[in-house]
C-alpha cells in the first residue's frame, strides 16, 4: 500500500498550531533568507530511550478518530496506530524499520516463483483458539480479494494455497521480491476467521471485538469521545515484555493535540506533521524525538507540457532551496532531500543506502553558484518553455512555501513561473483526474510507502506507472525495475535500487523537495516507544513505560 | 388546526427544495470522492475509477443520484459514509448530544449575561455604565471566536489547568466542566447583538406614555423595569436569541476544532473535505431543520409573552 497523506484541514488549525509558523509562509517568497527560525535537532533515531517500568493507563492523542478496523475496507494513520498494537502480521517491521519473521516462523523463496511461509504453532487469538494456517490462508484471500483495499500488494500473486499442517504456499505469475515484505503492512494481518464470519458487516465497526493475536485487545469504542485497547490476558508470547496496561485514544486537530499535550492531558501521540512539534520545544514536560520514515513532500511533474524536457527539471531541481522550504515550512523539523522518498525506506542494506544517497548529486540543500549556473545552462540549452510553469498550491502553508519557492528558483535561472490555487478538496484529483492536471505543470504532495523498501518506491518512474505523469520514459529503467523486484537477495536488489533511485534524480520524473520524519511527543515521565515510522505497523504500546530508574 | 397543518406543509417543502439544492451544490463543488474512496493513487486506474463509479452510483446523472438519496431518505435511511462506512445516522447520533449540549450551554451564558447587561445598560442609560457596557460588548465581539478559544484555551488549561483542553466529557457534570470555556467562547460574539437588542427595546419602553404613568402613581422603580418594561420587551430579545441559537447550531466548526470535541461542525468539515456525500447532506439537513425547529418555537413561544401578538392576528 502506497499513499500520498494529504489530510486535508482547515485553513486557521495551521494558524493555532504555531502562529510564527504561518507568518513565516506568508513570507517564504524570502525563504533563504529565513533566519528566524532557530535551528533545532531533535534526537533522531529508531526509538526514544528504553522504559524502565510499567505504566497503568496511559492517554494517547490521534490526529482523527479512526473510521473502520476492517483494513480490507480501509486504513489511514488513525487506524494503523491503534491497531498494530491489537493485530499480528506474518512478518513484523522493527523500529530500525527492518523486517522479521513473526506469526510465520519462516518464509523462503523454494524458486522464482514461489514463497512458503511456515506458521507458528504457538501464537493463539484473543478468544483462545490457535493461531492455524487456515485462518493465515483465509485472511490472506480476504487481502487478496477484488477491491480489498490491500490487494495490490497481491497483484502478483496467482494463487495461495495451504500444502501443510503449518504451511502457506504463494505462488507468483513473477518474482516480487518486496512479496514477504509486504507481509509485514495491512496485507500480512491475519484474522480469526470465525470472529469475522459470526460479526458479518459489522467487523470493523464501533462495539465489535477484534480478531487478532496481538498484545492489546481492542476494548470500548466511544464514537466520537475515545476508543480504549488493554493488555492481553493471556497474550501468547511470554516471553515479550507489554509494559503499558491500557490506552485510552482519544482524537483532535493538531492545534488541540499540542495543547492537551502541554497541559499534561494527554501521555503523547504520534504527531501528523514535524512541524506540530514546534510549539512543544519551550514545554518542559514533554520530550520529542523522531525517526526515519519514508515520507517525503515532492513536486509531481504533470503531462501538461512545460517540463517535457527533462533539462528544465533538472534546473528546477537544482536551483530550488530545499533549506528554506525546510525551515519556513517545517521550523528546520523537516530535512532537505535530494531523493523523493524518506530515509525509512532503507529496511536493509542500510549503509550502502546512506552511501550512495551522500554521493547523489542534482538535487542540493541550497543550491551553490556553481548549481545555479548549471542550471541556467541546462536552460539556455533546452530553451525556456513558450508559457510560464505553472504550480498548483492550496493555500495551506507547507504548499505556499513550496509553491513560492519553486517561483523563486525558476525565476533565478531565467524562466517564468507563476502559482494556481486549487482548493484542498479537490487537490487529490491531481492524481484521477487528467483535466485538473491540465491546469497545472507541478503539484506537490506528502507522498510514503508502506514497504521500507526504496523499489517499492522507484516502480513510480517506469514509464507504465500510473503516476508517472510526466512521461518520464527511460528502456533501462524499465528494466531495471523488473530486474529489482526479481532480485530476492538484499545485496543485489540493494544496488538495483541505488542505480534507479541515481536514474530518478537524473531523470526528475518528481522533484525532491523535504523529508519529513516521524515525530513522536511524550509526556517526560514515558518512553520506549519507537520514533521512527514503524508506529505504524509495531505494537509499541508493548514498550511504553516510565521513564524514573 | 389548519394553521398547524399549513405550517407542516410549508416545512416540508422547504425540507425537499433544501434537500435537492444542498445535493446540486455537493455534486456541483470541485473534487472527486472518487479519489478519496480508492485512496492509493497507484491504484488509480481507469478501470478502478469506472467500477468504483459504478458501485457508488456516481456514474448516474445527478437527478438519479438524487432520487436514490430521497427514496432512501423516506424510508429512514440517510445513507452510509464513504469515510466510515457506517448508516450516516449513527454517525450524527454519536457527534450531535455534544453540539448540542454545547449550543444550549452557550445559549443560556449569552442570554443571561447579554439579557442582564442589556437591563443594567438602559437603566443606566446615557451614563458610564452604559457606554462601558455598550462598549466591552462591541470589543468583545470584534474578536473573531477562534482567536477568543486560543487564548482561552492557552490561559485556562493550558497555563493554569483550571479546564480540560480536549474532548467533550462524559456525564452532565463533566460535561459541563469540559464545554464550560468552548460555551464562552461561542457566546462572547453574542453578547453584543443580544444586549444591545435589550438595551434598545426597553429604552423605548422607559420613554412610552404607560411607563410615565405607572411612575405617576409611585411605583418603585425596580418593579417598573420587570413589570412595565422588560415585559414589553421580551419580543425583539426573544426573538433574536432564537435567531442567534439557530445560527450556533450550525455554526460551531471553529469552536470544535479549537477545543478538540467532536461534534457536527468537525464532522461536517471533514465529511466536505473527503466528499463524503451522504454525511454533508444529512448535516446541512439537520441544520436547516434546526433553524426551523427554533423559528418555530419562537412563533408559537411569542403571544404567550406577549398577548397583543395573538390578538393581532385574528380576524377582527
Amino acid at each position: 500500500m502506497t499513499r500520498p497523506a494529504h489530510s486535508p484541514r482547515l485553513g486557521i488549525l495551521a494558524l493555532a498550531a504555531g502562529a510564527a509558523l504561518a507568518l513565516s509562509a506568508c513570507t517564504a517568497g524570502a525563504a533563504t533568507d529565513q533566519t528566524s527560525a532557530p535551528d533545532v535537532e531533535l534526537p533522531f533515531g529508531p526509538s526514544t530511550p528504553a522504559a524502565t517500568g510499567t505504566v497503568d493507563s496511559v492517554t494517547w492523542m490521534l490526529p482523527a478518530e479512526p473510521a473502520t478496523f476492517d483494513f480490507d475496507i480501509d486504513s489511514g494513520a488513525a487506524e494503523n496506530t491503534v491497531l498494530t498494537n491489537v493485530c499480528e502480521r506474518l512478518m513484523q517491521v522493527q523500529p530500525d524499520l527492518t523486517t522479521v519473521p513473526h506469526l510465520a516462523e519462516r518464509a523462503e523463496w523454494v524458486d522464482d516463483t514461489h514463497v512458503v511461509f511456515t506458521i507458528r504453532g504457538d501464537a493463539t487469538f484473543h478468544d483462545g483458539s490457535p493461531v492455524t494456517a487456515e485462518d493465515v490462508l483465509w485472511s490472506m484471500q480476504r487481502h487478496a480479494a477484488e477491491g480489498a483495499d490491500e490487494s495490490d500488494e497481491y497483484a502478483n500473486v496467482a494463487a495461495i494455497e495451504q500444502t501443510g499442517a503449518s504451511e502457506i504456499t504463494v505462488t507468483m505469475t513473477q518474482r516480487d521480491a518486496i512479496f514477504i515484505q509486504a507481509m509485514a503492512g495491512n496485507g500480512g494481518i491475519v484474522l480469526n476467521r470465525q470472529v469475522v464470519e459470526s460479526l458479518g458487516d459489522a467487523y470493523g465497526g464501533p462495539g465489535t471485538p477484534d480478531a487478532c493475536s496481538g498484545p492489546y485487545v481492542l476494548g470500548e469504542w466511544n464514537p466520537g469521545t475515545n476508543l480504549t485497547i488493554t493488555k492481553a490476558d493471556d497474550y501468547w508470547d511470554a516471553s515479550r515484555e507489554v509494559l503499558a496496561d491500557e490506552i485510552v485514544f482519544r482524537w483532535a486537530d493538531q492545534s488541540a493535540v499540542v495543547n492537551a499535550l502541554t497541559a499534561g492531558e494527554a501521555g503523547g501521540s504520534y504527531l501528523d506533521s514535524p512541524a506540530s512539534a514546534l510549539p512543544l520545544l519551550s514545554v518542559d514536560d514533554v520530550t520529542l524525538a523522531q525517526g526515519a520514515s519514508t515520507n517525503a513532500w515532492v513536486l509531481l511533474a504533470t503531462e501538461r507540457g512545460a517540463l517535457e524536457d527533462e533539462r528544465i527539471r533538472q534546473a528546477l531541481s537544482l536551483a530550488l532551496d530545499r533549506s528554506g522550504i525546510a525551515k519556513a515550512a517545517f521550523g528546520g523539523l523537516a530535512q532537505p532531500s535530494k531523493t523523493p522518498v524518506g530515509s525509512g525506506a532503507w529496511g536493509y542494506e542500510r549503509q550502502g543506502f546512506e552511501a550512495a544517497y551522500d554521493e547523489l548529486e542534482g538535487a542540493p540543500a541550497s543550491p551553490s553558484e556553481a548549481d545555479l549556473e548549471a542550471a541556467r545552462a541546462l536552460v539556455e540549452e533546452a530553451g525556456a518553455p513558450s508559457d510560464p510553469i505553472v504550480i498548483a498550491s492550496d493555500g495551506g502553508s507547507v504548499r505556499n512555501v513550496i509553491s513560492n519557492a519553486l517561483v523563486a528558483a525558476a525565476e533565478n535561472i531565467g524562466l517564468e513561473a507563476e502559482i494556481v490555487t486549487v482548493p484542498s478538496a479537490q487537490y487529490g484529483d491531481f492524481y484521477s483526474d487528467e483535466s485538473v492536471r491540465a491546469s497545472a505543470d507541478l503539484f506537490s504532495d506528502e507522498y510514503y510507502i508502506s514497504k521500507n523498501d526504496p523499489v517499492g518506491f522507484y516502480k513510480n518512474g517506469a514509464s507504465t506507472a500510473t503516476v508517472n505523469f510526466v512521461g518520464f520514459a527511460d528502456a533501462e529503467y524499465d528494466a531495471l525495475v523488473q530486474q529489482a523486484f526479481a532480485a530476492t537477495d538484499d545485496t543485489e536488489r540493494a544496488q538495483l535500487a541505488i542505480e534507479l533511485q541515481r536514474r530518478w534524480v537524473e531523470g526528475t520524473p518528481w522533484i525532491p523537495v523535504a523529508q519529513s520524519p516521524a515525530t513522536v511527543a511524550l509526556r517526560a515521565d514515558l518512553t520506549g516507544v519507537p520514533s521512527s515510522a514503524a508506529y505504524l505497523y509495531y505494537p509499541w504500546a508493548a514498550d511504553l513505560g516510565s521513564a524514573q530508574g | 388546526m389548519l394553521t398547524a397543518l399549513r405550517r407542516i406543509a410549508g416545512m416540508a417543502v422547504t425540507l425537499m427544495v433544501a434537500s435537492f439544492i444542498i445535493f446540486a451544490a455537493m455534486y456541483a463543488a470541485p473534487g472527486d470522492p472518487v479519489t478519496f474512496l480508492i485512496g492509493n493513487p497507484e491504484n488509480l486506474t481507469p478501470e478502478r475509477i469506472a467500477a468504483v463509479r459504478a458501485e457508488y452510483h456516481l456514474d448516474e446523472p445527478v437527478l438519479v443520484q438524487y432520487w436514490l438519496w430521497l427514496t432512501g431518505a423516506l424510508g429512514g435511511d440517510l445513507g452510509t459514509s464513504f469515510q466510515y462506512r457506517q448508516p450516516v445516522a449513527s454517525i450524527m447520533m454519536s457527534r450531535l448530544p455534544a453540539t448540542l449540549f454545547l449550543v444550549a450551554f452557550a445559549g443560556v451564558l449569552f442570554t443571561v449575561i447579554g439579557v442582564g447587561l442589556g437591563v443594567w445598560a438602559a437603566v443606566r442609560r446615557r451614563r458610564a455604565t452604559d457606554s462601558a457596557i455598550v462598549g466591552a460588548t462591541t470589543l468583545a465581539a470584534s474578536f473573531p471566536s477562534f482567536v477568543v478559544g486560543i487564548l482561552l484555551v492557552s490561559f485556562f488549561s493550558v497555563q493554569l489547568g483550571w479546564f480540560p483542553v480536549t474532548g467533550a466529557g462524559d456525564g452532565f457534570l463533566d460535561r459541563l466542566y469540559h464545554l464550560t470555556l468552548p460555551a464562552i467562547t461561542l457566546s462572547v460574539g453574542a453578547l453584543a447583538i443580544v444586549s444591545r437588542v435589550t438595551r434598545q427595546s426597553m429604552v423605548e419602553g422607559f420613554d412610552s406614555e404607560h411607563v410615565e404613568a405607572a411612575r405617576s402613581t409611585g411605583m418603585s422603580s425596580g418593579a417598573i423595569v420587570v413589570r412595565h418594561v422588560l415585559r414589553n420587551a421580551w419580543g425583539p430579545i426573544v426573538t433574536m436569541v432564537a435567531l442567534v441559537v439557530a445560527s450556533m447550531l450550525a455554526g460551531t466548526v471553529v469552536v470544535e476544532s479549537v477545543f478538540g470535541i467532536s461534534g457536527i461542525g468537525s464532522l461536517l468539515v471533514d465529511a466536505i473535505n473527503s466528499h463524503d456525500f451522504a454525511v454533508v447532506q444529512a448535516v446541512l439537513l439537520y441544520m436547516v431543520v434546526a433553524y426551523m425547529v427554533v423559528t418555530t418555537i419562537v412563533d408559537l413561544l411569542l403571544p404567550l409573552l406577549d398577548p397583543r401578538i395573538g390578538t393581532r392576528v385574528k380576524p377582527s
